[in-house]
């Protein structure tokens, strides 16, 4: 029986918002890990080209932290390989609606005082539960019952001893930056120039004729080097990251009011944002685009590199890098522990192979194009307003919107689409190895090799008779 | 084909743009030597026709136009321009010029603006140290005190070139001489009372009530005064319709009725503009249809002397948006057929050259 539970003061409370809040920024459900020494909080956005993690400090963040591990590893859950740790995912929207308003309420009498948090995880009950509980002023006392699912976590992971471009900068000049882009610009481009960083806003959408005029505005925004705590960068070097991402970024790391420090190697390859305050540790691994230099590892090798690396990772499955622990056990044979190039799956289209052995994939799509469009209305609820130049009174003469107005915030819904949860949930349940997440492309690699389907490793075909 | 100009009272074109947003999405702007014309003719509602001196937007030393026919027609995305003039808020200094990028004709907005930070920690990046480890201990802060940085901005709006033919077409209405002139009262007061009549009148065919009179309670700040009246319900209306009218007495008044709801705002002691005597006779004057109206309004309270248009509440609501360039405002009142608006802007410059005409039109009953 697997026993998590933890103390939350206000404080930390409002911190465990905000890392929520900003989550919820990337997908619908938060990956939650309890370790002896920390918690952490992860997001893979639906498109697998954006990762956050936020690791909570066991002894700095929580006022009270106990984790014991189901001792019996047979009777937990078949998910959890690692008896070290547990892993469940929790569908952000409930979990934030408990959360919200509590943040704002300091000065009424039944302001929050602490939260208590519990998993009681037992194979033999059928229902098991993240109970909230809020201790409030005059005896009040909130509880709440949440679901959650088992799962495998997928962790996006970066080396950050392999990073040759690094620059650290107080998120509030970003701000400023991304404060003067285009609502709907999608496409954010760093390069350094002289002694000026240039970010430029842009898309990747072309139109013609009449639509030109629709044409999201190009802006640039050059700031000096010196605006930077410090900055190492090649020079020219260009590298674009999806603008949506790094808003939640910046937005979040100037509520932490923490610097932040972006790493990258070249374009095509990871960036990480980087930051830590108060016992929380937080990153975001982007996908980024650009046009790779072919001078150090050139497409044909990398993909050589992973197929090996894949390899690697068959023969010694539970040997995978924390990626929040720079410096760690990085394996000598992994010759690229960052990931290989993320493309989002419509602008890289590869030919799948059939995969005969599971119904992953037709399942895997379906959720994908759910996720889609689950997505959109996330984005929409995002709140641009509160990132670009802030409300003056010429506001008031804007035109008044009467059907905003009418409309109510969304709160708990309680028709619950728990089909659709469940649905987005099944195709991680049904990875029963946990690994990175580019875990398809290695396979797939292999397979051009091997002549292996890719959904099983080689490890479970034992029995089959293929292989023995 | 060559424009380039430093940019002056970027306030002022930023709030431009922003009235104008309201009314449409494309704008045709048209750059001459002297005059620059901002022109919005939307599918349906207000038409804006509004002109100003070089100088009240742009910088008359650096304005640069060449051009064959010494004109140049832009269609113009007119919120993504004022979203770019944004970026300019409090800059110190910006350039606006047309360029190209592949095929796309540009307006290009190239924005300097400086800021003081808090005590930064800049470290030079030829300092040599910074080579030893790949990288640096961040803990390590060099630098010290605040320092002036500098931001530079540049925003790109996609616009079209319109040919001279294709803009010969597009004329400025024209309208019989007014009934009523009138100045308007506070646009901010003005626009909030009409935004709470389109409400209530909103509300009203939306939800069929039983409340039979509603009354309103608009502030009045002096010198004029607004009456609110209720009256019987009477009347009925699809989509809200402001009824507007006004006399050459001084007064105005803005009304909305519905099945279930009549209200009406007055005020009074406003000033009817004299027309300027110099480019009219005596007698001319005096055939004027609003000296006619004036005369007409003499004899007594009667509905004669009034002027009266309906217009769209929404739209309406758009156009007085203008209210942000705190302009001194003309109604004219065309009787049953139309309101023209001429908005003069406060400023420096000759307000004889820059005015926006909005023309609006009124619905039958």
């Amino acid at each position: 029986m697997t026993h998590l539970s933890f103390l939350l003061t206000p404080v930390s409370l409002v911190r465990l918002h905000e890392a929520l809040t900003c989550l919820a920024k990337f997908n619908e459900s938060v990956a939650l890990e309890a370790e002896y020494d920390l918690l952490r909080l992860s997001v893979l956005n639906s498109t697998k080209t954006a990762y956050s993690a936020f690791v909570l400090e066991a002894d700095s963040f929580f006022e009270n932290y106990t984790f014991s591990p189901s001792s019996d590893i047979s009777s937990a859950s078949s998910s959890n390989r690692r008896p070290d740790r547990f892993c469940c995912q929790i569908y952000l929207k409930a979990l934030l609606s408990v959360f919200k308003g509590r943040t704002s309420e300091k000065d009424k009498d039944t302001a929050v005082e602490r939260c208590e948090v519990e998993i009681h995880e037992d194979a033999q009950q059928t229902e098991c539960r993240l109970v909230i509980r809020m201790i409030c002023g005059l005896g009040v006392i909130k509880s709440y019952k949440l679901t959650y699912e088992p799962m495998n976590v997928q962790h996006a992971i970066f080396d950050r001893s392999r990073t040759t471009n690094q620059w650290t900068i107080d998120p509030k000049f970003l701000r400023e930056i991304a404060d003067h882009f285009s609502p709907s610009a999608e496409q954010l481009d760093i390069h350094p120039e002289g002694d000026k960083a240039i970010f430029t806003s842009f898309t990747t959408k072309i139109a013609e004729g009449k639509e030109i005029l629709k044409q999201p505005v190009h802006t640039s925004v050059a700031i000096d080097k010196k605006d930077f705590e410090d900055f190492l960068a090649e020079d020219n070097l260009h590298i674009a990251i999806s603008i949506k991402d790094f808003k939640a970024a910046i937005t979040h790391a100037e509520t932490a009011n923490a610097l932040l420090t972006a790493r990258y190697t070249r374009p095509c390859r990871p960036l990480q944002l980087a930051y830590e305050f108060e016992g929380v540790k937080t990153e975001f691994t982007l996908m980024t685009r650009g046009e790779a230099s072919g001078d150090d590892n050139d497409a044909p090798n990398s993909s050589r590199s992973t197929a090996r690396e894949s390899l690697a990772r068959q023969s010694q499955p539970t040997a995978q890098v924390n990626p929040n622990r720079p410096g760690g056990q990085a394996p000598e044979n992994r010759r690229t522990d960052m990931p290989p190039p993320l493309a989002p799956a419509a602008a890289a289209p590869r030919s799948r192979p059939i995969r005969p052995l599971t119904g992953t994939p037709s399942a895997s799509r379906e959720t994908n194009d759910r996720n889609a469009e689950n997505e959109r209305p996330a984005v929409a609820s995002m709140e641009f307003d509160s990132l670009f130049v802030p409300a003056d009174d010429d506001r008031q003469w804007d035109v008044p919107n009467d059907e905003e107005e009418g409309e109510d915030m969304l709160g708990w819904d309680a028709t619950a689409d728990q089909e659709t949860f469940n649905a987005s949930l099944g195709a991680q349940l049904q990875d029963n190895e946990s690994h990175t997440l580019r875990r398809d492309e290695p396979v797939e690699q292999q397979q051009d090799d091997m002549g292996i389907p890719p959904t099983q490793r080689m490890s479970q075909l034992h029995g089959l008779g293929l292989f023995d | 084909m060559r424009f380039k100009t430093q940019l002056t009272n970027i306030q002022t074109f930023t709030k431009l743009t922003a009235s104008l947003t309201s009314l449409g999405k494309v704008c045709w702007l048209r750059l001459e030597d002297s005059i620059v014309r901002f022109t919005i003719i939307p599918d349906q509602g207000t038409q804006v026709w509004a002109q100003l001196p070089v100088d009240a937007i742009f910088e008359p030393n650096t304005y640069t136009l060449e051009s064959n026919s010494g004109v140049i027609n832009l269609e113009v995305p007119i919120g993504a321009l004022h979203r770019a003039l944004r970026s300019a808020n409090g800059a110190n200094s910006a350039q606006i010029r047309l360029t190209k990028k592949g095929s796309v004709p540009l307006l290009a907005l190239t924005i300097l603006s400086s800021s003081w930070t808090t005590g930064s920690n800049a470290i030079g990046i030829s300092n040599d140290e910074e080579f030893e480890g790949l990288f640096p201990d961040e803990g390590d802060r060099r630098g010290t005190g605040p320092r002036e940085r500098e931001t530079v901005i540049s925003q790109e709006v996609p616009v079209k070139v319109l040919h001279e033919s294709a803009v010969e077409g597009l004329h400025e209405p024209t309208c019989r001489d007014p009934d009523v002139h009138i100045i308007l009262p506070s646009l901010l007061q003005l626009k909030s009372i009409s935004e709470r009549f389109t409400k209530l009148a909103t509300i009203d065919t939306k939800t069929p009530s039983t409340t039979t009179t509603t009354t309103t309670n608009p502030t009045q700040p002096p010198p004029s005064s607004a009456v609110p009246t209720t009256t019987a319900p009477g009347g009925s209306t699809a989509s809200p319709k402001l009824e507007l009218s006004a006399n050459m007495h001084g007064s105005l008044k803005l009304g909305i009725a519905s099945d279930s709801l009549r209200i009406s705002s007055v005020w009074t002691n406003l000033v009817n503009p004299a027309l300027d005597p110099a480019q009219l006779s005596q007698t001319e004057m005096q055939e004027l249809p609003s000296e006619r109206m004036r005369r007409l309004g003499e004899e007594g309270d009667g509905e004669e002397g009034w002027a009266r248009v309906r217009i769209d509440g929404r739209d309406w609501g758009r156009v007085l948006s203008v209210g942000r360039l705190s302009p001194k405002v003309v109604a004219c009142f065309i009787n049953e057929t139309a309101l023209v608006l001429y908005v003069y802007l406060p400023g420096s410059w000759n307000g004889e050259d820059s005015c926006l005409t909005y023309y609006i039109n009124s619905y039958s009953t």
